[in-house]
């Protein structure tokens, strides 16, 4: 190297004291002038002649700077979208791309609110002409859609609604209910009593509510009425006890509590069993209004304090302090909204979908009334604009455990790159040495390297890298097996490099060149490394260019067979892995037609680049 | 030729013995005690001291005490076991497949079947494809639909398998609905004779599309680069000069002159398909074939198995280049191999 340094073929000095690489570099990116054909045959470096011959190639400069963007997207990208790799929820499942979640039909905000209600992923309201309204991802299964609205709800003049994860109520201005949607855990299967007040109108119906699986109704004389999943929630209710008591009802996702006309909150489902069922001695008087989130539940008291109690999991009981006295309190899945006196409104509980992050000031004036649900919250102003915020979607959908494509996507091309690129560098470093060290030396070197070389090129690469993962990286953390990843893939691949760079030095050895710059009495190390490391270098290039996507395909074919980078750890192979299924390659396509674009885009760049490289390098394709 | 066939074949004999070696060395990392799964039944039946005595007397029986390399020797039947019978894999025991229940010999027989067919299928339909594609591109090069071939090549061999299986079976499993979209016969069918032949072939129609789509673009982008590289030779400016016709220039001269670098890739290539491809291929579409069979042996921690598949593998491979080395000198006269 030292040599190197001061050797330097250049012809002015300053060029001299220039490190080899940066002036490698230097000469090939930023030529100082053009030559013409003959001087150029004489003096300029092959590596810039090929630069030259690449940059006139159309189709390799696209595919280079498309893989610039993507490779740029997928390492800039993850600081912004952060990846909790331990999140999953079951009301995130499998939703579809797009924003639409809270994308609210203009129709509803003109006619005015009546009545909102927020379900899983979907959110249904009336308007005060009675007319209903759904928006949001209401395709439940591939032929359940909850924006279907039954005709006899559509003739109905709808005046409140309820949603649950799949199916929806309503109530119309008769006291008849409703029910449609989802129906085989019997979310719309209606009691008896209830069916027959659609008909003959016996009692009035006060309120109605929807869980996750399973429904509500509250009469005017104070009667309860359960139906749904009874499999899953539990909706037994001690009837004689509090029937004509109830004034109030919230259902959390398996349970319920009531509110009595004594101001207090009871459990009154038999068992009791719910961390909600224990209520707290301050709830047991002057409740006016109660909320559920999807596992607690909370109470407002006359005194504008607000109580939360139950299974909190991700700060639901952390209520703050409030500016003015609380009006009403609603609860998401995993988060709480109250509506304040002076007409603001105040969120806690978890932010992961920004649901709690309410505005500081609404633009059409102060809050008259609030819906909060799943992951979103609506607010009706005084001037009757409609205001939300909260989930709005993900961009590229939501895989089977609830996980945002978009986030594993940048995150999992991120891993597949970096995998790629680290073990092109391994095998950049062991090929080129031993390459270097058997061409240089010859003989018994020689000899002993081409033998590993071939041993190790003969073994089977995919079997052999699958025991490799298999027995290396059991009992290691993912990222150990990352490392370890990695390490395989370049121990496996040198071969084919180490016998390039080997046959480039013996070759540029014999070079007229070579002969002329010994005749003329020049340094066997200037030799080398002014005049056959650059030259073999060049044709080095396109086979870590190629090595590189190999590498990732490689990778990816790992992941993709389980042996690779273990879930819940993302890349592009092991994210493919889940579309080896039928029902996911039929109804999710996004799962997997989003991630196999860019991957399929990234790897066909890197083969054009190799492919512009290699006709660049290849002198018969000069024209001369 | 005979001297250098032999020197060939020692040569591999002790690649393998090496490889074999490495195997065996990767396999004995996992900490594995089959003396203690005899045993453990045992603990509570015996005392603490008769327990641990039957323990290492039967870890002496079953030669786990020994070094590694004795246990290797046993293994590949250099040296005759503790009890001194031999059963090594020279001797045909290629070990007892934990998950399976039975002898390794007795497992691999009808998936390497079905390998076999899947590939040969393949292999056939690729090549009836790719060495008149090869050529039509190399005679129009650089002419727009050899562009457009040229464009749809790269893209079959930049992409990885499995994301052109799942491509193809939605396409044709799920949008047109043609074909199924994974498993090897009819369910809860049991055709015989040609029906079965019949239906094992409808089921293996996608995969081998699959395979073929894959093979299609690195042959044929091989058969043009040879059959390019010929046609600028000076025999074919010779026999154009001597005002032979196109066609009997291009299908007499140089068609069989360009194959010849392509019959060696042709190797390569099969090699490649037989380990890598049919591991993607077989587990995507769940075929029961020696890639099915391997990972599932290595899923389930049968290592016997996937032992003996390993040494399998090395030796498909180990074989194929030494196929390779030996079709360059057989079908390219220029190859000198007397050195």
């Amino acid at each position: 190297m030292a040599d190197s340094k001061k050797t330097g073929s250049g012809s002015n000095s300053a060029e001299k004291k220039e490190f080899f690489l940066f002036r490698w570099l230097r000469r090939a990116f930023f030529p100082n002038k053009e030559l013409d054909i003959y001087a150029e045959e004489q003096v300029q470096s092959p590596v810039r002649t090929v630069v030259r011959n690449f940059f006139s190639k159309p189709i390799a400069v696209t595919a280079l700077v498309v893989f610039i963007i993507i490779a740029l997207f997928v390492f800039i990208a993850p600081n912004f979208v952060t990846l909790d790799l331990g999140e999953q929820d079951s009301t995130l499942v499998n939703i579809s791309p797009g924003y639409s979640m809270r994308k609210f039909p203009g129709a509803l905000e003109k006619n005015g609110v009546q009545s909102l209600s927020v379900g899983n992923n979907y959110s249904v309201a009336c308007d005060k002409e009675g007319k209903t309204y759904v928006w949001g991802k209401t395709k439940v299964t591939k032929l359940i859609n909850l924006a279907e609205i039954p005709d006899e709800v559509k003739s109905a003049k709808i005046v409140q609604v309820a949603a649950g994860s799949d199916h929806i109520v309503a109530l119309d201005d008769k006291g008849a209910v409703y029910a449609w949607g989802y129906s085989r855990l019997g979310q719309t299967r209606l009691p008896a009593e209830i069916q027959s007040n659609n008909r003959m109108h016996e009692f009035g119906i006060k309120s109605i509510y929807a869980s996750d699986q399973f429904s509500a109704a509250l009469t005017d004389d104070g009667r309860l009425f359960f139906w749904g999943n009874e499999n899953f929630a539990d909706l037994t209710y001690r009837a004689e006890e509090f029937d004509g008591h109830v004034t109030d009802v919230a259902l959390t996702n398996v349970c319920y509590v009531i509110l009595t006309d004594d101001g207090g909150v009871h459990s009154a489902t038999e068992n009791g069993k719910f961390a909600t069922d224990r209520i707290p001695e301050a709830a047991e008087s002057g409740v006016v209004s109660i909320s559920a989130s999807s596992n607690t539940v909370a109470a407002l008291k006359e005194d504008g304090t607000v109580l939360v109690w139950g299974a909190a999991t991700k700060g639901e009981t952390k209520v703050p302090e409030f500016p003015s006295k609380v009006v009403d309190v609603e609860g998401g899945r995993y988060h709480y909204t109250a509506l304040l006196e002076d007409g603001s409104v105040m969120s806690w509980g978890s932010n992961r979908y920004k649901q709690s992050e309410a505005p500081k000031s609404l633009d059409g004036g102060k809050a008259v009334k609030l819906w909060t649900g799943s992951f979103q919250n609506y607010v009706l102003t005084e001037d009757g604009d409609l205001e939300s915020w909260g989930l709005k979607g993900f961009l590229l959908g939501t895989d089977g455990l609830g996980r945002d494509v978009f986030a594993r996507l940048v995150n999992g091309g991120k891993m597949t790159m970096t995998i790629g690129a680290l073990s092109v560098v391994i095998e950049m470093i062991i090929g080129i040495i031993l390459g270097g060290l058997a061409g240089y030396f010859g003989g018994v070197v020689d000899m002993v390297v081409m033998r590993i070389a071939e041993i190790v090129g003969s073994m089977p690469f995919i079997p052999f890298a699958m025991i490799l993962s298999a027995v290396m990286g059991t009992k290691v953390s993912i990222e150990q097996r990352m490392y370890i990843i990695m390490v395989i893939l370049g121990v496996l691949s040198w071969p084919g490099l180490c016998r390039l760079v080997r046959a480039q030095i013996f070759a540029q050895r014999e070079m007229e060149y070579v002969v002329a710059a010994k005749a003329l009495g020049v340094k066997e190390s200037k030799i080398i490394f002014s005049h056959i490391i650059p030259n073999v270098m060049s044709v080095c290039l396109v086979s870590i260019t190629l090595a590189f996507g190999t590498s990732m395909l490689t990778e990816s074919s790992l992941s993709y067979l389980g042996f690779g980078v273990p879930l819940p750890t993302p890349t592009w192979g092991n994210m493919l892995t889940n579309a080896n299924n039928s029902i996911v390659i039929q109804n999710y396509w996004w799962n997997w037609l989003f991630v196999g674009a860019i991957f399929g885009v990234a790897c066909i760049c890197i083969n054009l680049i190799g492919d512009g490289l290699r006709d660049a390098l290849d002198p018969k394709s000069n024209g001369r | 030729m005979k001297k250098y066939l032999l020197k060939r074949i020692v040569y591999l004999v002790i690649v393998f013995f090496v490889v074999s070696l490495m195997m065996y060395m990767i396999y004995n990392l996992i900490p594995s005690d089959p003396a203690l799964v005899q045993m453990e039944p045992l603990r509570k039946t015996l005392k603490p001291d008769e327990w641990t005595r039957q323990y290492n007397e039967l870890r002496e029986k079953m030669g786990l005490n020994a070094p590694l390399i004795v246990r290797y020797a046993r293994w590949m039947g250099f040296m005759p076991d503790p009890d001194g019978s031999w059963s090594g894999m020279l001797q045909g025991n290629f070990g007892y497949s934990v998950s399976y229940k039975r002898n390794v010999t007795e497992i691999i027989g009808t998936p390497m079947l079905n390998t076999i067919l899947l590939n040969f299928l393949s292999t056939i339909i690729t090549l009836a494809l790719t060495i008149p594609l090869g050529i039509y591109c190399a005679v129009h090069a650089r002419k727009a639909t050899d562009n457009a071939i040229q464009v749809g090549t790269v893209i079959g061999y930049s992409l990885p398998t499995f994301l052109i299986a799942i491509l193809f079976i939605y396409i044709f499993a799920v949008l047109l609905r043609l074909l199924p979209a994974g498993g090897a016969k009819t369910p809860g069918s049991n055709f015989t004779g040609l029906r079965e032949f019949l239906d094992r072939l409808y089921y293996l129609i996608l995969p081998i599309i699959v395979l073929v789509f894959t093979g299609l673009a690195g042959m044929t982008r091989t058969v043009r680069a040879a059959m390019m590289d010929t046609l600028s030779q000076d025999y074919i400016r010779t026999a154009r000069a001597k005002g032979l016709k196109e066609k009997v220039v291009i299908y007499s001269h140089a068609w069989r002159n360009a194959l010849l670098p392509v019959s060696t890739s042709i190797m390569g290539w099969m090699i490649g398909v037989f380990t890598g491809g049919s591991l993607v291929i077989e587990q995507t579409f769940a075929l029961n074939g020696t890639g099915k069979l391997y990972w599932s042996a290595l899923t389930t921690t049968d290592y016997e198995l996937v032992l003996a598949m390993q040494m399998f593998y090395t030796l498909v491979s180990l074989i194929g280049v030494l196929l390779t080395d030996l079709s360059y000198t057989l079908v390219d006269p220029r190859v000198r191999i007397d050195k």
